[in-house]
């Protein structure tokens, strides 16, 4: 911390009390926003923190002017929060920026039109990264951590003011995404339900008013609900159109999306091209669809069971919550195989190719160095047909499967196996 | 500790009845926000320390034995007004709050060691039918597990006790089946919502407190109890979907050889790989996984019925025994489950013609017999 001289500390506070007032009066919601970044770190910022650290008694301050002191409340809070801020006290820091944004978003609400939207967005994304910050100070003191849970009881409030019928309500979709990353990242994604049903379902919400940005949030969040509750159709739906309207130019964003839309994509039996993944850095995919291309059912079962590695992709997929989609694409790998017998058999002698021979299938098994008996065999053929993944059917006595002569291995065509 | 004075309390006069709870009621009016007798930090508030040194509080027992509230578990030589301390086991009651609750009333760990100890014994009871024995345990064990909530105990041996109970609720799950009569399917739904209850509870425990790195004895075999009960992406018994559930599990317990199973299981379930399914369960799953997995191993039966029967071509029938063999049935019991089949017309759709083809190759008189019952079936 520098050395700040009293009047100089003076300055400061007056300096950035006068900018605070004078961004309410002639609702400059840049400034305001600047203003109150406590998460920039900007120097001004920094520099004002150290200013409260040596005056100590910044309320007097405010009480001297009228024109201060309409604001009192709020700034009494705000001070003392970037004071507690500065000295690396975040649990302190959490508790009075709450009840800035409290005495704030009284205030705000007072404001008829929705010129300090943005700055309001600010006040939401700084109370929610100090509550996570304030969780993890208090974790290390082996306290329990609920200073996250309490932001996200404040955003609600928020979203409540926000849900009206005036101009303020554009704004409902960005509170919404920072509820949407507060529950993920507690773990409490059934909470999302609530505000879900809230935006689809009230009338005075239109989805095409809201700005694009948060529209491409709450799409990749909603599709990765989507994932984990295994709707693959509606996940497609929505994480393509988060992917649509994505900026190209934020690739980490990108990324993001593909992560979770690719195993849905798979699922689906659409392939993505390897430059895709090599340009978004998704390596961990790339075992899978080789798999899925060549009907390489070794290496599909490598990709998915347990390493001796470090590095340990199950447990990446599992923490994603991809794993289980990725599971069921066994039985498209098999069909890929299948179609590689058949193919050859063509090659060699068209006029029996349509006849498989267990025999045939169990041996191509076991140079992928899978051992598999007939029974089994038999078994997964029959799957195969059920599912109308091939078509034709299965003679037990003469353990053949004899081919459909018109397109025997029907492609998904966007839809889900079995269905 | 409260002390507060209590008009007499009164029950329900349900004997041993998984139903309702019972009220106590007090005359004097509550003052709760004036706790002199609490000290100390807000979280140490509720936490009482029981000191009921007997399997049931004596306050309860002489009330129910003068009510005529025993049990026939509880009752000495038969008498329905008399117990003893060796027989009575405290009643699950709902209390209102956790102020309204004496530390008298309430058992301390030894005390609910050797209740559940007890209470587990009367499993293998043979006097009575067996859903009345589930009975009261289910209840008294429910008691148990208030006892260790109201307490906020966790502790090794508060996990071993929990442990127990869920083996309880599993093996009554498999036993319950057997049983017949009106109320067998609603003891059914609430085992398993208590089920449900207690392995929340179990997984909360495991968590609380946990070094780096560690799992409990048996907490793979427990986390692996989860994740059979959700095979089905449509069974919510617990409320959360498996995919979420994965997310929060330590890397030793993903490593682990159960869960490891279990997920080869979700694989050939998912997939529809009866075969994998049936021969992985038979050769790998402890007691507590196969009773668990039950319904799933009829489903994956029905389900490779139905796809050999809309999969094998009619001319080549398929022999009775090899598919009993294949799905790991006694061929007497399969034999007459397929009849059965055919009979309440489940799910298959060209039932005629198939049913001549799966017809045993082993006697053409007994194929014949087939379809004649089956004529008379339809």
């Amino acid at each position: 911390m520098a050395y700040v001289s009293m009047g100089e500390a003076h300055r400061r506070i007056t300096e950035y009390l006068n900018r605070f007032c004078d961004a309410v009066s002639y609702q400059d919601s840049s400034m305001l926003c600047r203003l109150l970044s406590f998460s920039s770190n900007s120097p001004s910022l920094l520099s004002l923190a150290d200013a409260l650290n040596v005056f100590q008694d910044a309320s007097s301050l405010i009480r001297q002017s009228d024109k201060f002191s309409e604001y009192g409340e709020i700034l009494a809070h705000l001070f003392r929060s970037l004071q507690s801020y500065r000295v690396g006290n975040l649990v302190e820091a959490y508790l009075a920026f709450e009840k800035f944004a409290n005495a704030f978003v009284q205030e705000f609400r007072n404001w008829e039109s929705a010129w300090a939207l943005e700055a309001l967005y600010v006040v939401c994304y700084e109370i929610r990264i100090l509550a996570e910050k304030a969780d993890k100070e208090l974790t290390s003191n082996g306290k329990s951590p609920e200073k996250l849970k309490a932001a996200g009881s404040l955003l609600m409030k928020v979203f409540g003011v926000l849900a009206g019928k005036g101009p303020k309500r554009v704004g409902a979709l960005y509170v919404t995404c920072q509820l949407f990353k507060t529950y993920f990242k507690l773990g409490t994604v059934n909470l999302c339900r609530s505000v879900i049903r809230s935006i689809e379902t009230a009338r005075i919400f239109d989805f095409e008013e809201f700005p694009r940005r948060d529209k491409v949030t709450y799409m990749y969040y909603t599709g990765r609900l989507e994932v984990f509750n295994e709707n693959f159709p509606a996940a497609d739906t929505k994480l393509s159109y988060a992917l649509q309207h994505c900026n190209p130019k934020r690739e980490r964003n990108i990324r993001m999306i593909l992560k979770y839309l690719i195993p849905v994509k798979l699922s689906l039996g659409i392939i993505p091209k390897d430059e895709l993944l090599q340009k978004y850095n998704l390596h961990e995919y790339m075992n899978v669809v080789q798999a899925l291309r060549k009907g390489d059912l070794r290496l599909l079962r490598h990709a998915l069971q347990e390493h001796e590695d470090r590095y340990c992709i199950v447990a990446v997929f599992l923490r994603s919550g991809v794993y289980l989609v990725l599971e069921k694409l066994e039985l498209q790998v098999y069909q890929r195989l299948m179609k590689k017998i058949y193919i050859i058999q063509k090659l060699s002698d068209p006029a029996r190719a349509h006849q498989l021979k267990l025999e045939v299938i169990a041996k191509a098994l076991r140079w992928l160095e899978i051992d598999m008996d007939l029974d089994e065999v038999e078994c997964i053929m029959t799957i195969l047909i059920y599912k109308n993944l091939v078509k034709g059917y299965l003679a037990h006595k003469s353990k053949v499967v004899v081919l459909s002569k018109q397109d025997p291995f029907p492609k998904l065509n966007g839809k889900p196996v079995g269905s | 500790m409260n002390r507060r004075s209590r008009g007499s309390s009164s029950s329900s006069g349900s004997v041993g009845g998984a139903s309702d709870s019972c009220r106590r009621r007090s005359d004097v009016p509550r003052n709760r926000n004036n706790d002199n007798n609490k000290g100390g930090d807000s979280a140490d508030v509720s936490f009482i320390v029981g000191t009921c040194s007997s399997m049931c509080p004596e306050r309860e027992r002489v009330t129910r034995e003068r009510l005529r509230d025993l049990s026939v578990f509880e009752r000495l030589h038969g008498n329905p007004t008399k117990s003893s301390s060796d027989l009575a086991v405290k009643k699950f009651c709902r209390t209102l709050s956790a102020a309204d609750v004496q530390a008298s009333d309430v058992r301390p760990l030894p005390v609910l060691e050797e209740t559940l100890r007890y209470l587990l014994s009367l499993m293998d009871s043979r006097e009575h039918p067996f859903e009345v024995v589930h009975d009261f345990i289910f209840d008294r064990t429910r008691s148990v597990r208030q006892d260790l909530s109201i307490q906020n105990l966790a502790s090794e041996r508060v996990i071993h006790l929990y442990e127990e109970i869920v083996k309880f609720h599993v093996i009554s799950r498999q036993r319950l089946q057997s049983c017949s009569g009106a109320s067998i399917s609603s003891m059914h739904h609430l085992n398993m919502e208590q089920l449900a209850k207690t392995l929340t509870t179990l997984y909360n425990i495991y968590d609380v407190n946990r070094k780096p790195d560690y799992i409990y004895e048996n907490e793979a075999e427990f986390r692996s109890l989860y994740v059979l009960l959700h095979l089905n992406t449509s069974s919510g018994v617990m409320g959360e979907p498996l995919s979420l559930w994965f997310r929060k599990l330590t890397s030793n317990l993903i490593k682990s050889k159960e869960m490891c199973f279990v997920r080869k299981l979700l694989r050939s379930y998912r997939n529809g790989n009866y075969r994998s399914f049936l021969r992985t369960t038979a050769s790998e799953a402890t007691y507590l996984q196969y009773c668990i997995s039950e319904p799933h191993i009829r489903e994956m039966r029905s389900f490779a019925v139905e796809c050999i029967n809309n999969v094998c071509y009619k001319l080549q029938p398929y022999p009775l025994l090899r598919l009993s063999q294949n799905l790991m049935m006694k061929y007497i019991i399969f034999r007459s489950w397929m009849l059965n089949l055919y009979a309440m017309s489940v799910v298959l759709r060209y039932v005629l013609i198939p049913m001549a083809a799966l017809c045993c190759q082993r006697s053409r008189q007994a194929s014949a017999v087939q379809r004649k019952v089956l004529k008379t079936m339809i």
